[in-house]
């Protein structure tokens, strides 16, 4: 199959010009400090906290916040209206991937950010209960990641017995009743 | 590598007095997949409970950044299986976006797939609705509910050419329009959906063991539901009428009239009226659908670029060829950027976060799975409720674990 990547380092940074949200880019240090602007400021829910690794740039990840100023009062369609939805951009250092948690802001962050630990390596400052989620938890490695290989890391395949080999055998060898044997055997110790 | 059990959360273990800790799941018949929950219980009281997710994680949005962006869409629908047009429809448009051909899609092709994002709502509150009545012991509504899903998956055959997994929503359009004989079977369905109707509420609206098992239970307030980003029919039962429909209208949704229905209890019988309504107004909306599917036109966009051009041109020119060739063996190119996307999907607000890198591979798609976000609420709305109702809290948030785990 032909592999045609498109090879853009940073794509957010060259998106077209689409209505979707308002964006803005927050360094970590800042990061809670404005999300908590925020959440004072109307945007009670946290959509979505999500990821993407950009090896070749710096900084290598981008932790990705979408939020929605919806109100909690709220009991109309009109009302509600067309919410302003939010996303946030936060670079993250793969020498230093740290963050600090927004679970005390919204609950929601909870098993996203475990989600984004697992997948990404991400660790997030302050969270109650940071374990892996969707992989099992003695795991080694972040599957996210665009080093990580699809296939996962490559294991050891299990050694088949001699008589098992084709090669060992030529072509119209009488059997020799070791695969009987070994059969045998087999069964002997179930 | 070896397995390890899964380790208990320390604060659960480190329970005092007279509680226990019992394991729920992955195996318990009304977990609707695999859930793992732990629960710490005081009698048949729940004190905390741990839901453990990722049972059925097949590293989905890994797969997708390895295919086509074409190609990417199969595994995608393969999330939410139960509204399998819906995932495939929320991604379709935002690869759209990034292509910037939202404005092109033809009509008739926005028509079809409100059509599908319908059909595919009351075929997925369809299985809600008879698993959840199900784990609550009632048996027929099961066969009731389920009769009236068949007749919509033989529509999805008859346009796409599989029951589960039709694959029928393309970037541009929809693959090929409607086949012989579908409008007849689409008049059908809807002539038989009232009176479909009819019976389940019937059966559950005012029947005083229905309405014992689920009236009060597992309330969620509308704060709490903002706070744990409980979207869909979950949260328009606490009382905000949000939805993506609406807010933030895709597909020419503006133009359809149908209501969002509201409940201010947010019970698991607010979430089951909530639900029952949604179905009616889809009904309403396929009406719509229906008048507008009698005018023809084309289903795919004009753009060799992105969408193969028509199989009967391919002998007489041989530009088109070219463009087929391209198009089957390296898939077409997006432009680099990102993009969020959502829709209403049956169980909430369903969003992408797709990132493309200019190739012709998705090189990242972050999918925003309303389950996730839905059942991880059970953390907050379990507490204080019994073991027996655990099963009905649960089915009332309607999770699909195909897209929980991804």
């Amino acid at each position: 199959m032909a592999t045609i990547t498109g090879g853009a380092i940073d794509p957010p940074s060259l998106r077209p010009p689409i209505a979707d949200a308002t964006i803005e880019r927050v360094e970590p240090a800042q990061l809670h400090a404005r999300l908590e602007a925020l959440r004072a400021d109307g945007y009670t829910m946290l959509l979505d906290l999500g990821a993407a690794d950009y090896p070749l740039r710096t900084p290598r990840f981008d932790v990705v916040y979408h939020l929605l100023k919806l109100s909690p009062n709220a009991r109309t369609v009109a009302d509600v209206g067309t919410p302003q939805r939010l996303r946030i951009l936060c670079g993250v250092e793969v020498s230093d991937p740290h963050l600090p948690t927004v679970t005390d802001l919204w609950k929601a962050a909870d098993w996203a950010e475990r989600e984004v630990f697992d997948l990404f390596g991400i660790v997030f400052d302050g969270h109650p209960d940071l374990r892996r989620i969707q992989m099992p938890h003695s795991w080694e490695g972040h599957p996210l990641r665009k080093d990580y290989p699809l296939r996962g890391p490559a294991r050891e395949r299990s050694p088949r017995p001699p008589f098992a080999l084709k090669s060992n055998v030529p072509a119209g060898t009488p059997p020799s009743g070791e695969t009987l044997a070994a059969l045998q055997e087999q069964r002997k110790k179930k | 590598m070896t397995l390890s059990p899964t380790p208990l959360t320390p604060e659960i273990v480190s329970h005092e007095g007279n509680s226990m800790v019992l394991s729920m799941g992955p195996q318990h018949p009304s977990t609707h997949g695999v859930l793992q929950v732990l629960l710490e219980i005081e009698g048949e009281s729940i004190v905390k409970a741990d839901p453990e997710i990722g049972y059925l994680h097949t590293g989905i949005e890994k797969s997708a950044e390895n295919l086509f962006w074409s190609q990417a869409q199969t595994v995608i629908e393969r999330m939410d299986y139960l509204a399998p047009e819906s995932n495939a429809l929320c991604y379709v448009l935002a690869v759209e976006q990034l292509l910037g051909i939202t404005e092109r899609i033809p009509t008739r092709a926005q028509v079809i797939r409100v059509l599908f994002a319908e059909l595919t709502r009351i075929a997925s509150h369809c299985v809600w609705l008879g698993t959840h009545c199900l784990d609550m012991g009632a048996l027929s509504v099961f066969f009731y509910a389920f009769d009236l899903r068949e007749n919509i998956l033989d529509l999805q055959e008859a346009a796409g050419g599989a029951r589960m997994h039709p694959n029928y929503m393309r970037v541009g359009g929809v693959n090929g329009d409607l086949p012989d004989g579908f409008l007849a079977k689409l008049d059908a369905l809807i002539e038989k959906f009232p009176g479909r109707m009819r019976d389940l509420r019937g059966l559950l609206q005012a029947n005083p063991i229905f309405q014992d098992r689920t009236i009060g239970i597992a309330h969620l307030s509308p704060d709490e539901a903002l706070a744990w980003g409980v979207t869909g029919p979950s949260l328009r039962a606490s009382g905000v009428p949000y939805d993506v429909r609406r807010a933030f209208p895709y597909c020419g949704y503006e133009t359809y009239a149908f209501d969002v229905p509201t409940r201010t209890d947010g019970d698991a019988y607010a979430r089951f009226c909530v639900r029952l309504e949604e179905m009616e107004q889809a009904h309403r909306v396929l009406e719509q659908v229906r008048a507008r599917l009698d005018a023809p036109g084309p289903v795919m966009i004009d753009d060799t670029k992105v969408a193969a051009p028509p199989k009967e041109t391919i002998a007489l020119s041989m530009e088109a060829l070219i463009h087929h060739f391209k198009i089957v063996s390296e898939g077409f190119r997006v432009p680099p950027g990102d993009v969020y996307q959502a829709v209403e999907s049956p169980r909430g607000e369903l969003g992408y976060y797709v990132v493309s890198d200019g190739g012709n591979r998705p090189y990242r798609v972050r999918t925003r799975p309303p389950s996730l976000y839905n059942l991880q609420a059970l953390k907050g709305v379990a507490p204080g409720n019994l073991i027996a109702d655990l099963v009905v809290t649960i089915g009332s948030l309607d999770p699909v674990f195909g897209e929980v785990d991804r």
